[in-house]
């Protein structure tokens, strides 16, 4: 088997003990061509300093400010692998996972993104046991595809081609945090590539109930559910859903008790001025096949 | 033997940590889950998990789109995961699982706590959101004027050139 090189790129800020564990784990990955890339969101935790310390295969680069996603790009810049991987700060692909990325993307041209399968952490015994348990078995199917619709993948592990991804212009700076994996995915369909999940190609993450106890899910993935609409879909469409996310942003205010959702459709139309030469709408049958679940940005709150 | 139909209406990390909390409460029960198509080889990984029905459509779980295969089917109770503490947010999958024939139905939230929720609670809980619905459609209405007529113009404002 051919080896190319694999850049993983993931981004940190104030995450000590999550990227020390997450770095840890990626040293023990069996695919000989690795690249690490950290771009430190400006922690103030000593992060950078435990990062140069334990980890000097890791090529690490720090920011001034936290600045989101964008760091992301950065290191997605700085990366010189055939293949990226994508990564959260505390999140790391299973051993053989990188191999049977890079034997996918080699066997299917128009495969653009690998969808990893993202498991929680906690469970890291109990599910590395049935990958255990799976690798006996004969070679199966494990494309986790659906007939008739699309699927976006998630930032915690996939596995994208690096060109394509410089092509589509990285991720969406603009969105600061989450939805940014949506966007890409509109571009990279509108390319003509797939994306794909593999039940056999997997990612851990520590995925904690306390993670979504702040304001920040539910503003930020409602004011991009905006940006993602007016970005992508064609204007019929995009009229149409900008009036159901408003509805939603109006019931879910009455729903829950809260203003947050409408502050941040404020923000979305304040901001519109913000995606000045970034809306490129897609397909008609992208617009209509790839699954965004538009009401999940109400599910994050109390 | 017992069975416990699980709807998949949160991510499968959630999932994960849920499944151990439910597998305690039913140490002996058979469990199904029910999920989109996209989610049937990853459901199918647990060894937990003894059968996995598909939802045989793109959009999320509604009332006004049952499962066929499961009309006739009766579950002894039917969980509900639900991605916050309270459930807010989560009534289409509560509505949708009264198209479910079962004995008993349970909430379980992002930190895995276990509470019945009877038909008769979703039905009220629907009637007072009914209230809300409709003064959010009439907001939605009265603001939809403007964003109809401006933001055509806001959008091409902002499309890319080349």
């Amino acid at each position: 088997m051919n080896y190319p090189l694999v850049s993983i790129v993931t981004i940190c800020w104030n995450r000590k003990a999550e990227i020390r564990e997450s770095l840890s784990r990626i040293r023990e990955i069996d695919y000989p061509n690795l690249e690490v890339i950290v771009v430190d969101n400006a922690s103030a935790d000593g992060t950078p300093e435990v990062i140069e310390a334990e980890f000097f295969e890791v090529k690490l680069i720090k920011m001034f400010k936290n600045i989101g996603i964008e760091a992301y790009n950065i290191g997605f810049k700085n990366a010189k692998g055939e293949y990226i991987v994508i990564l959260d700060d505390d999140s790391f692909p299973a051993k053989d996972s990188i191999t049977k990325m890079v034997d996918k993307f080699s066997n299917d041209t128009k495969l653009g993104v690998v969808a990893f399968d993202v498991r929680n952490f906690y469970n890291y015994d109990e599910v590395k046991k049935v990958e255990a348990d799976e690798a006996d078995l004969v070679k199966k199917e494990t494309a986790a595809v659906a007939e008739n619709y699309l699927m976006a993948f998630n930032g915690a592990g996939a596995g994208v081609r690096r060109e394509l991804l410089e092509k589509v212009g990285f991720y969406p700076e603009e969105f600061f945090l989450y939805w940014n994996e949506q966007d890409t995915a509109f571009r990279i369909l509108d390319q003509g590539y797939r994306v794909q999940f593999f039940s056999d190609v997997v990612a851990y993450h520590k995925y904690s109930p306390k993670n979504r106890s702040s304001w920040r899910a539910p503003f930020y993935y409602t004011r991009n559910s905006f940006w993602l609409i007016w970005k992508n879909y064609p204007l019929l469409l995009a009229l149409k859903l900008t009036i159901r996310q408003i509805y939603y942003c109006l019931y879910y205010s009455l729903e829950q008790k809260t203003f947050i959702y409408l502050k941040a459709m404020g923000a979305a139309f304040a901001g519109l001025s913000r995606l000045q030469g970034r809306r490129k709408p897609v397909a008609n049958n992208i617009a209509c096949n790839l699954r965004i679940p538009f009401n999940s940005p109400f599910t994050f709150f109390h | 033997m017992k069975e416990v139909l699980i709807i998949r209406s949160v991510s499968f990390q959630q999932l994960d940590l849920n499944l151990a909390a439910i597998k305690s409460q039913y140490p002996e029960w058979r469990l199904s889950v029910l999920t989109h198509e996209h989610g049937l080889l990853l459901a199918q990984k647990y060894q937990a998990i003894d059968r996995v029905y598909v939802y045989p459509f793109k959009e999320g779980f509604s009332y006004r789109r049952p499962v066929k295969e499961l009309r006739e089917k009766v579950f002894d109770t039917v969980i509900i995961p639900v991605a916050n503490l309270s459930g807010a947010g989560f009534l289409n999958v509560l509505f949708f699982s009264l198209t479910l024939k079962c004995k008993s139905r349970i909430i379980c939230n992002l930190v895995s706590e276990l509470r019945p929720v009877g038909p008769w609670q979703i039905i009220c809980h629907s009637v007072i959101n009914k209230v809300w619905s409709l003064i959010a459609l009439l907001l939605t209405l009265i603001l939809a004027i403007p964003v109809l007529l401006l933001l055509p113009f806001g959008l091409k404002r902002i499309e890319k050139t080349r």
